[in-house]
């Protein structure tokens, strides 16, 4: 039997063996805001896995998403060599004739362009990051800093998309909707993953996002991530219509749930049970999501540690909060999107404002988590779907200039639940080109996130079109246990 | 759980191969001991007969039918030595107690051994007779009660006359019956009236609407282009012929060779031209700095993996990098399938556009008569405008004759100046996606050069073309690209040194080059329109260049330019004819002066009433032109492509070269046969194929019943599911055959089987020996799909608009759902929705479907985002569809129009509208329970109302607005709405019973 029969198995037994009754929870907790883990619930309300596969270290996770790619060269991995090298084309022996974008392969020239950034090394790890970090800076010895990610999609639609569901086409899960599908949820009030797409600060024009990159793919629909919004409802279809208040909500639902139970006596269907209890899901959520976005409860001391923006809905600061609020409230797994790291032009005058959108909310995100105690069990990620160019697309001064995209090694950070703090992992070329030591591809990450959380990824499996999906895919790929705890 | 491995004799007695040992073997072992050579270990292969049973290892053979216990294979699956068991505990395969069996039980029966049934050949199988079922009289229910007998399950009941009636008009039609139908039925439910019922519903063009959905899923539809921008697609001349090709039954196999390879056949028609849309589907994109060739192999990538799984459920997706490590299909069989769709003369990336090329113009009939017309016009004036004009050919000879001394008389500075036509070259963008305004494009800052090819950024080349049609003094509003950069070139041949206004405009910025410097710079926004700058152009003697860019910020760009001066401006033919020839011009140059003088020159007044009339229809002609949508089709190339394996599947790692061919396991390709997309729909359409019609036919029973003979409709292949009864899937497949791929008689006989006819009512042992009802023991009780229930509350509440066909729609959605992830420039980043019925009521298939950010109504409900093919939906059930259904507008606004209706069409008096709402929403008798149930809730709501009055008119005002005649308050009337919203909720209504 697939897990699926299963799991119908056991939402048809818990029907019919004692517990269909009308009150709050039983059947529905199979579904999308599925599942308490106390030993009383059923066991439907876990995921497919029933069990981690190891013992989690992470309960939950957040992944803070720099779209569009953020410069690792500007910002983490410091090149001070190629001073020597300013306007001096790539040499070939670094290139090596690697593939670049049409963006910049007509280029006549490759000049390297230093960081014009101050940086300094910090903490007890020593770990190097610019002057735009200033907040990050003061945690590096919480942080797994990674320098040698790495990704073979070149463009952003294919990357983006691959490092969020495991394949550069579209089509597959999403890591948020893996962890849904694996592990269920951890509350009964709340969606399992929930999505936010903060506002950036830097040019307009920044590149797309698609519902896909937290989507569920070949997996349940319920599955997805779902939209936490800062206009209009918070989530879809929160709100009840203009002039029903919720009172007569609840005296609407009392009476469709007589009528339904009329239904299930007459047809006997399972689906019925769940539908009751989806709706008085539904009106939970009515009161429970409100509640989580009404930040005037968290102390002054609390905003202010997210700085000037956090009372502004849908800027990363105030998204970080809600997030926050979230992951406090069992919320599996949240996911940030904050675009409009596409530098490749006038990184001078762009760069900072998006690293002032991001440093102290993501620096202030983790102290909070430190000061309540969850860090110890919340995994936190930062970074994007690849890394730039050492040398210049565009026009090259001192002051100013762009980078084109580069797949062959990016930064990224994580902390919390599961990894070890004061790390700096990996190391690239004088150029920040080429990785010289601990590759780690984007899948390794993935299943670093996945073992954090409990889950082998090579364990964790749908079969679909014949095959065994995974989000990791199919050739061999680890855990980077240099930066697990 | 025996029951859901396919196969009843389990523990009756004997195994079978097909359903119980193979998908053990396949999913198991496959994988290191299948048909990949390369990842073959121990040179075991177990997907092969004779390998099977020649292996020796260990010191015996593997498999030991004679003496069972000595058979290798068993000591491996049973040892516990992690060196030695099988498979290998890294593996993570590990075999359950019942498969180690199941295996054990098959070598002692003798370890039969078949081909994969898929492969096999369609068998002519007959229903099976048992005297016990003699009513039986639908072969489907001989096939269905075999297996039941077998179950010792017997069937259930035929389901009341209402619940039939809905689900045979939601199966059908996608909509719920009306009232008048369900008493109809309710009043005669004879066999030979539903039969009456089935035919109507068939031949209901609701029908093709419905069939279509499903397709569209598997052709991956949709209105954008889903990746990078996402911007709008004009394809929806595709989805309407989908429509029509059901609406027509147009046989599945012509369905087929038209979508494949429509443009193949002789003297395509439109129809057949646009059904070749099927191969444009897939996601495409214009991201700047994309490779090209790699975008285009993942094109072609998409099109084969997608008939693979529409046409062969096959996964072809798995042998695009190796050997297929289940099925028997290669690398070389991919690639040799790719060669196929190999040559579409078209670019690989999108460009953004709507009309991603090749395309064609789908004009309506009418449209074609009005082009037609209005040519014919065209044709008429033209030749008058050509024809004996003595008056005036008199004044063109005076006119010549003024110039010729003005000519000679240089000094007085009127004599006229030759110049050259436009020429253009562009567009140039910046890396960026964004426009330098002080960067230099394209040809400027060196020597014009018109026979120079300049490359853009990324490395398309662009050459200068001759531009007659740009004429002074008229507005050009047509310069190609977005943000980017575009130069019109021209020179002036002047006699001396002069001075000459000019006016010019621009959308938006310009600049003026003449002679290399630059003379005029207003880099600006703004639309294009007549003299927005007069510039003064210091001639000097000979030649003079003049070089115009126009930069482009956003939307649409163009130019302006004339002369301001009184020195007449000719083109150089007409100069040339009229100062060089002395007499001699040969005919044609006096026939273009003449044109010239008549266009350009002579005030005469019907002279010019012709020019204005003729203008006048070209503009009709080519404004309607314009307007005529495009789609998107195939075009093959002249010059075929070379197909290479590509190694890994990279598109830069080209291996052998291919020529298109189809798998080596499938029959062989007709010698023939065109090696072509037509040979190919042959082939696969040819009544030897032994995957097609079952594919096809269990995809069909599936949309009925819910779920497919072979449940997984996307895998026909080892590690799909056997078919629960392959007996009945041949049958049916045999029979679409012979009856020439009728699809609308397999669904007849598909609905008219008792089988269908069941009640859905489920007991508790039948809900605990097949939960999925696989073996159909019972009628099939599912939720409507997205596209139904949207229809059906429309219908309900009585807004339903149902014209066919057109442009996507967009009815309401949540605000900033688009802009939260588009990408800025992108034509679908804001969302308008449109207004009024004929486009917020139309059926949910035509509702615009942007990939990267589908409309909520579909998605929650499991609707796929069409970026991939789809050939099977889930159907789950969460709080976010009660969220959507009971608070989203548009299902408000139904409930709305539904209590109108009620209260409308009944007495008015509580029990009456409550019984109505009721049983037009069920489509059965309301019991007075239910009713008092209602009553209940309108009256607890009517009296909230009475002391919120400002809420009732909130809730009232819901919707597009609609004069209210009725005599009904206000608070009654939202009491109404909130129990119309309700019953839009019930359970019963959201599902088919």
């Amino acid at each position: 039997m697939n897990p699926l029969q299963l799991e119908y198995k056991a939402l048809t037994r818990r029907h019919f063996f004692g517990q269909g009754a009308l009150g709050l929870g039983s059947a529905a907790l199979s579904s999308l805001l599925a599942g308490k883990t106390t030993a009383s619930s059923p066991a439907g309300s876990l995921g497919m896995l029933g069990a981690p596969h190891f013992a989690p270290k992470a309960k939950r996770a957040i992944y803070l998403f720099m779209a569009g790619a953020p410069s690792q060269l500007d910002l983490f991995d410091h090149k001070p060599k190629t001073q020597a090298y300013f306007d001096q084309d790539l040499p070939e022996s670094v290139r090596m004739g690697q593939r670049l974008t049409t963006m910049t392969s007509g280029q006549k020239r490759f000049p390297i362009a230093t960081s014009k950034f101050h940086f300094q090394n910090f903490g007890q790890s020593g770990a190097t990051v610019s002057e735009l970090l200033p907040y990050t800076a003061r945690m590096v010895d919480d942080l797994a800093i990674v320098k040698t990610v790495h990704t073979e999609a070149i463009n952003h639609d294919p990357a983006i998309t691959y490092i969020c569901t495991g394949n550069q086409l579209p089509g597959r899960a999403s890591l948020g909707s893996w962890l849904s599908y694996g592990l269920g949820s951890l509350n009964e009030d709340l969606p399992t993953f929930v999505v936010m797409t903060p506002t950036w600060s830097g040019r307009k024009g920044a590149q797309a996002l698609y519902n896909r990159l937290w989507g569920s793919g070949f997996l349940p629909s319920k599955h997805s991530g779902i939209s936490l919004r800062s206009s209009g409802d918070p989530v879809l279809y929160l709100t009840n219509p203009p002039g029903i208040d919720a009172s007569q909500r609840r005296r609407m639902l009392d009476t469709l749930g007589r009528l339904n139970q009329r239904t299930l006596d007459r047809f006997g269907d399972p689906d019925t049970q769940t539908r009751i209890d989806q709706y008085e899901m539904a009106f939970r959520m009515q009161s429970s999501v409100p509640e989580l976005t009404e930040i005037q409860s968290e102390s002054k001391s609390t905003l202010s540690l997210y700085g000037p923006d956090v009372e502004k809905p849908g800027t990363f600061a105030h998204s970080c909060l809600l997030a926050r609020r979230m992951l406090e409230r069992n919320v599996r797994f949240v996911q940030l999107f904050h675009r409009g790291w596409d530098q490749h032009g006038n990184i001078a005058n762009e760069l900072p404002g998006q690293c002032r959108d991001i440093d102290q909310p993501s620096w202030a995100l983790v102290q909070d988590l430190k000061a309540r105690g969850m860090l110890d069990d919340t995994l936190v990620v930062w970074g994007g779907e690849f890394g730039r160019t050492v040398y210049c697309q565009g026009k090259l001064t001192r002051d100013n200039y762009g980078r084109d995209h580069h797949p062959r090694c990016f930064t990224v950070w994580m902390a919390g639940g599961g990894i070890k703090p004061g790390v700096v992992y990996g190391e690239t070329d004088d150029f920040s080109y080429n990785i010289v030591r601990d590759p780690v591809h984007i899948h390794d990450m993935n299943a670093t996130i996945l073992k954090c959380l409990g889950i082998d990824h090579r364990r964790m499996s749908f079969k679909f079109r014949g095959l065994d999906m995974r989000l990791t895919g199919v050739e061999d790929h680890h855990p980077v246990s240099g930066i697990l705890a | 759980m025996v029951l859901c491995s396919g196969n009843p004799a389990e523990e009756a007695g004997i195994l079978d191969f097909a359903s119980d040992i193979r998908p053990i073997l396949s999913d198991k072992c496959f994988a290191c001991h299948g048909p990949d050579s390369n990842k073959r270990k121990a040179g075991l292969r177990l997907d092969d007969r004779s390998a099977v049973f020649s292996h020796q290892s260990d010191g015996k053979p593997l498999i030991n039918p004679e003496k069972p216990s000595s058979s290798s294979l068993l000591d491996r699956v049973l040892s516990k030595d992690p060196d030695l068991q099988m498979p290998p505990p890294e593996a993570n395969k590990e075999l359950s107690a019942a498969e180690t069996q199941k295996l054990i039980t098959w070598i002692r029966q003798g370890a039969s051994w078949g081909e994969h049934w898929a492969f096999e050949p369609i068998s002519k199988t007959n229903p099976p007779s048992d005297p016990s079922f003699s009513e039986v009289t639908a072969p489907i229910d001989a096939f269905i009660r075999s297996r039941l007998s077998k179950e010792g399950l017997s069937p259930s009941q035929r389901a009341t006359s209402d619940v039939l009636i809905r689900r045979l008009a939601l199966d059908l039609t996608g909509l719920p019956p009306d009232r008048a139908e369900v008493e109809a039925f309710r009043s005669n439910p004879s066999a030979e009236n539903y039969e009456r019922f089935v035919d109507k519903y068939l031949e209901s063009q609701r029908y093709g609407e419905h069939m279509a959905r499903y397709w569209l899923d598997a052709a991956r539809y949709g209105d954008t282009h889903g990746l990078h921008l996402d911007n709008y697609r004009e394809m929806w001349p595709y989805r309407d012929w989908v429509v029509r090709a059901f609406n027509e039954n147009k046989p599945f196999d012509e369905f087929i060779v038209e979508q494949l390879a429509g443009d193949l056949l002789p003297d395509p028609t439109q129809d057949q031209l646009v059904a070749t849309g099927f191969n444009r589907c897939h996601v495409t994109t214009g991201e700047g700095g994309s490779i090209k060739e790699e975008v285009y192999v993942r094109n072609v990538i998409d099109r084969v993996v997608t008939t693979g799984t529409v046409f062969m459920g096959l996964t072809f997706e798995c042998t695009r990098c190796h050997d297929h490590k289940f099925d028997p299909l290669t690398m070389t069989d991919f690639y040799s399938m790719f060669a196929f769709f190999n040559n579409l003369d078209g670019p690989a990336m999108d460009g953004n556009r709507k009309d991603h090329a090749p395309v064609i113009k789908v004009p309506s009939d009418e449209e074609n008569n009005i082009l037609r017309n209005l040519s014919s016009q065209i044709t008429r004036l033209e030749s008058r405008l050509k024809g004996d004009w003595n008056e005036i050919d008199r004044a063109q000879k005076a006119w010549e004759e003024e110039l010729e001394r003005q000519s000679l008389a240089t000094a007085n500075g009127k004599a006229p100046l030759s110049m050259s036509n436009w020429h253009h070259i562009g567009p140039f963008n910046d890396a960026e996606r964004y426009l330098r305004k002080n960067r230099q494009h394209g040809p400027e800052g060196k020597p014009v050069d018109l026979a120079a090819e300049l490359k853009t950024t990324n490395g398309e080349i662009r050459k200068w073309k001759e531009r007659a049609d740009y004429q002074d003094g008229k507005i050009h509003n047509d310069l190609p690209g977005e943000t980017v950069a575009n130069f019109l070139y021209r020179t002036i041949e002047s006699p001396r040194s002069m001075a000459l206004n000019v006016s010019l405009g621009s959308g938006d910025g310009l600049k003026v080059f003449l002679n290399g410097k630059e003379i005029h710079n207003n880099v600006t926004i703004r639309e294009v329109d007549a003299d927005q700058e007069q510039v003064t152009l210091e001639l000097v003697k000979g030649t003079n260049e003049i070089l115009v860019k126009i930069l482009n910020f956003g939307g649409k760009s163009g130019f302006y330019f004339k002369s301001d001066s009184e020195v007449l401006l000719l083109p150089k033919p007409i100069y040339a004819t009229l100062f060089k020839a002395d007499g001699s011009s040969e005919e044609k140059d006096v026939s273009s002066l003449r044109d010239y003088y008549r266009n350009q020159i002579s005030d005469n007044d019907e002279l010019r009433r012709t020019i204005g009339e003729l203008k006048q229809r070209r503009e009709e002609h080519a404004e309607l032109d314009r307007r005529i949508p495009t789609t998107m089709v195939w075009r093959e190339r002249k010059e075929p492509r070379e197909a290479f394996i590509l190694n890994r599947g990279e598109y830069d790692q080209k291996g052998e070269t291919v020529s298109a061919a189809t798998p080596g396991i499938l029959p062989q390709f007709p010698a023939d046969y065109p090696r072509n997309r037509l040979g190919l729909a042959q082939w696969l359409t040819s009544s030897d194929h032994p995957l097609t019609a079952r594919v096809t036919v269990n995809r069909f029973w599936q949309q009925i019943f819910g779920l497919g003979l072979v449940k997984t409709a996307e895998d026909f292949g080892s590690q799909g599911t056997p078919p629960t009864h392959p007996e009945l899937l041949d049958w049916l497949s045999y029979r679409f055959i012979q009856e020439g791929w009728n699809v609308k008689r397999l669904m007849k006989k598909m609905v008219m089987s008792a089988t269908y006819q069941q009640t859905a009512k489920v007991t508790e042992t039948l809900l605990e020996i097949d939960p999925a009802n696989r073996l159909l023991a019972r009628g099939v009780r599912l939720r409507l799909d997205a596209e139904t229930l949207r229809d059906q509350a429309l219908m309900l509440g009585g807004l339903l608009n149902g014209k066919i066909g057109g442009p996507g729609v967009k009815p309401p959605q949540p605000d900033g759902l688009w802009f939260a992830v588009g990408f800025s420039g992108s034509d679908t980043v804001r969302f308008k929705a449109d207004q009024g019925s004929s486009k917020v009521h139309r059926r949910t298939l035509y509702t615009f479907l942007k990939r990267t950010s589908p409309p909520p109504q579909m998605s929650t409900f499991d609707a796929p985002p069409r970026e991939s093919c789809t050939v099977r939906r889930e159907r789950t059930n969460t709080p976010m569809q009660a969220l959507l259904l009971m608070n989203d507008p548009q299902y408000v606004e139904a409930a709305k129009g539904l209590a109108i209706l009620c209260f409308k069409e009944s007495s008015g008096e509580p029990r009456d509208v409550a019984k109505l709402m009721l049983e037009r929403c069920t489509g059965r008798e309301a019991g007075d329970k239910e009713v008092e149930e209602l009553v209940a809730i309108f009256e607890s709501e009517a009296s909230h109302y009475r002391d919120h009055p400002k809420n009732a008119d909130a809730l009232v005002g819901i919707g597009e607005s609609r004069p209210l005649s009725e005599p009904i308050s206000s608070d009654a009337l939202a009491a109404w709405i909130v129990v119309a919203n309700m019953v839009l909720n019930l359970d019963e209504v959201i599902m088919k019973n």
